[in-house]
């Protein structure tokens, strides 16, 4: 079942265009990467998706209703966590999530210790928030996107402030959420914290969406990196494509699979070009989906 | 909606700030009751003054005929307060009957070199008088000489002043300067002669047809107080600091409804709270009534709060017997008696509208720069700006201001029962009242409903 889709959706701030025709979806059990180095525009989709900023052109709609035309039930089923996790320094932990229960109807006692517990804060929960880590905070922020039960849980770089014990609790959370039914769109400018979890990734640049695909296809490429060692990468220039990358005067960094890989050795041989070394790595995650990408570059 | 503005209160209560303010308004509330008790004792400078006064007389040359006058009225004065302080109960008499012998005998032993005896005789019989505190002999005299020029010629200004000094019989009102009924007596006795000159006259100008309203109000006022005997316009009980509450604490109130009213919104959006409360299902427009609404619960119920916080620790200091001495409002030749409370509880509504214009305009500016800071400095200056434009109009009886708020904001005179200053008809002040009040609406719905909760 479909829970959000975003449909060319355009931000102006002014005159400057941040966002341009973003399109992706969402469906049940789906946990989308957004991907994207910062000033993309991870954090503006995000908000006009929640209605923080209002959209210029285009349509979202989460559970089939439009965001534009019906806010308040196309909101209700959303929890989201969007830049830091800002509560009411001046509360407890539990007082605040209280206080943002309130806002929804029939939500049990019980059901916000449940949650507690699930984001690992039953020992520090009645503690006033400003004595809160980042960490401790981010957790906080998580629950309180927890609240409302929703089936779309909207979290904006969710790993900032956390220790690698809690980004694994986060993974094991989110996991578990995306059995349930639910859609998460987690964003990031790094890849590789995600990349284990996720099953579909967007990739956003300059407020343009390079690419939505599957992790599944991306996993399925078999290329591999090479750092070649050579005389001169002068001259190996003409030989490289754009995904290719010059490291230094000696080294260079190529993107292919075996066989393309051994015809280029043979080509770069033959043509007096000296090969010191090659040593071969495994291909991120991220490289791999900008090779499927078409080798757009992101900046 | 109830939901939103029960979050909201639960936000403004857990807030440092509010409690802050609130023990300051405690201790602030306790000063102000202290002074109230000690004005007596704070204004009565009479031991510096005499203190003062023989230091003079070392310094005066009595060769010199100014000076040796100034001397004499001061051993005059200074034997006069030596006497009030042993008799309280007289003092009246002895500023205004024996002041006046002393002084003749001091003057005729150093100035006049002339015969002392028979006035000192007369001073002596009086002193007699007043040291077995025998004030009603000098209520008789009094009454003698009033019956003597009544037996002469019979007025109404007579009779009024016979009246009063069988009521000081009757009811036995000796003398004292802190005693209400005396005070009331004696304040009568002075306005009578002008008041019965002003009104022989016939053609009376403006200045003196006011000072003609002045009198007659005060006269009716200190009447009732005799009549009821109710000290109604003693300035050192919880009666009177209620009666100035909005002059004492109309500063705390302005503190608590912009400091409100100025964060309710800017708050959310610097802390960043605003995304979780903007991503929750309500409108936009839901949340800000509901925001309103809170500040307009919370206005009452802050005013209620302060009166119960003066009326504790007033009456732990002043007393709370003074609750029951009723405000006196004199209206076209009427007396009206208010419940202290009612009193209050009506001045305080009066100026609802000044709060009320005061904390929207706070609440939108807060929604437009998002800045608590700015919101709140704005809004003070703006009420500054108010009263002085206010007073401007006033002295200069401007028409340029006739649409300015401040002038309008006030309501007061209704309860007081005066005219207005302006000359504005209460109704066309509410009007305008309104008209600022959904302008400023307007424009922060509109602001709140389009912006855009920014990147970090």
């Amino acid at each position: 079942m479909n829970i959000l889709k975003v449909e060319n959706l355009c931000k102006k701030f002014g005159k400057k265009e941040v966002l341009k025709n973003v399109s992706f979806e969402i469906n049940e059990g789906d946990i989308l990467a957004f991907i994207g180095p910062n000033g993309a525009g991870k954090t503006t989709s995000i908000k006009c998706i929640l209605g923080l900023q209002k959209i210029t052109k285009g349509e979202v709609i989460i559970n089939n209703y439009s965001l534009k035309k019906n806010f308040v039930k196309a909101i209700s089923k959303v929890g989201a966590l969007v830049e830091a996790p800002d509560v009411y320094t001046y509360l407890t932990g539990y007082e605040n999530l209280l206080l943002q229960a309130s806002y929804y109807k029939n939500i049990s006692e019980d059901s916000i210790m449940d949650i507690i517990k699930l984001v690992g804060l039953e020992n520090r929960i009645y503690d006033k928030v400003s004595k809160y880590s980042l960490g401790m905070r981010q957790r906080l922020g998580i629950a309180i996107a927890l609240i409302n039960n929703p089936n779309l849980l909207i979290l904006d770089e969710p790993t900032n402030g956390l220790d690698p014990e809690g980004i694994k609790d986060l993974r094991e959370l989110l996991l578990k959420l995306s059995k349930e039914h639910i859609g998460i769109l987690i964003s990031s400018h790094n890849l590789s914290e995600l990349e284990s979890f996720c099953n579909k990734v967007c990739i956003i640049s300059h407020g343009e969406v390079l690419a939505v695909k599957s992790i599944k296809d991306i996993k399925k490429i078999d290329e591999n990196k090479y750092i070649l060692k050579t005389d001169n990468t002068s001259k190996i220039k003409k030989y490289l494509t754009n995904i290719d990358k010059i490291i230094d005067n000696n080294y260079v960094e190529i993107i292919k699979d075996e066989e393309a890989m051994g015809e280029f050795i043979k080509r770069v041989v033959l043509n007096d070009i000296k090969v010191y070394e090659i040593k071969k790595e495994d291909l991120s995650l991220e490289e791999a989906f900008i090779k499927i990408a078409g080798g757009k570059k992101i900046d | 909606m109830i939901k939103l503005i029960k979050a909201e209160l639960k936000k403004i209560f857990h807030k440092k700030s509010f409690l802050v303010i609130t023990v300051i308004f405690m201790f602030y509330s306790i000063l102000t009751n202290v002074i109230y008790k000690e004005m007596n004792t704070l204004l009565n400078i009479d031991n510096l003054y005499t203190d003062e006064l023989k230091e003079e007389n070392k310094s005066l040359n009595l060769n010199n005929a100014l000076e040796l006058e100034q001397y004499v009225t001061n051993i005059t004065i200074l034997e006069t307060e030596e006497l009030k302080k042993d008799y309280k109960d007289m003092a009246y008499i002895i500023d205004n009957k024996l002041y006046d012998l002393i002084l003749e005998k001091n003057s005729k032993k150093f100035i006049t070199k002339e015969d002392i005896t028979d006035i000192d005789e007369q001073i002596e019989e009086y002193k007699n008088y007043i040291k077995k505190k025998d004030w009603r002999y000098f209520t008789n005299l009094e009454l003698n000489d009033i019956n003597e020029s009544l037996s002469e010629n019979k007025s109404e200004r007579l009779e009024k002043a016979k009246s009063l000094e069988e009521y000081r019989l009757k009811n036995n009102v000796n003398y004292a300067e802190d005693n209400y009924l005396n005070k009331a007596i004696i304040t009568i006795k002075t306005d009578l002669n002008e008041y019965y000159n002003l009104k022989e006259m016939s053609n009376l100008n403006s200045e003196m047809q006011k000072r003609y309203e002045a009198l007659e109000e005060e006269m009716a006022i200190n009447n009732y107080i005799l009549e009821k005997k109710v000290d109604a316009l003693s300035n050192n009980s919880l009666g009177a600091v209620l009666k100035n509450f909005s002059g004492e604490f109309g500063l705390f109130i302005l503190i608590y409804v912009i400091m409100i009213s100025g964060s309710i919104i800017s708050e959310e959006f610097n802390k960043g709270t605003i995304k979780y409360l903007l991503t929750k299902p309500y409108k936009r427009s839901s949340i800000l009534t509901a925001k309103l609404l809170t500040i307009m619960l919370l206005i009452p119920i802050i005013l209620l709060f302060m009166v119960l916080i003066e009326i504790i620790l007033g009456g732990i200091i002043l007393g709370f017997n003074s609750l029951s001495v009723p405000v006196l409002i004199y209206h076209n030749g009427v007396i009206e008696a208010y419940h202290v409370l009612k009193y209050l509880g009506l001045l305080l509504l009066s100026s609802l509208p000044e709060y009320l214009v005061l904390s929207i305009l706070c609440f939108l500016l807060s929604t437009v720069t998002t800045s608590t800071s700015a919101a709140i400095t704005c809004t003070f200056l703006f009420y500054l700006i108010g009263n002085v434009i206010s007073n401007l109009a006033l002295i200069y009886n401007t028409r340029i201001f006739k649409y300015f708020i401040s002038l309008h904001w006030n309501f007061d005179y209704l309860v007081n029962k005066t005219s207005n200053p302006y000359n504005f008809s209460w109704s066309f002040s509410l009007g305008i009242v309104i008209i600022y009040i959904v302008i400023m609406l307007c424009i922060s719905y509109v602001y709140f409903n389009k912006k855009d909760v920014k990147n970090i």
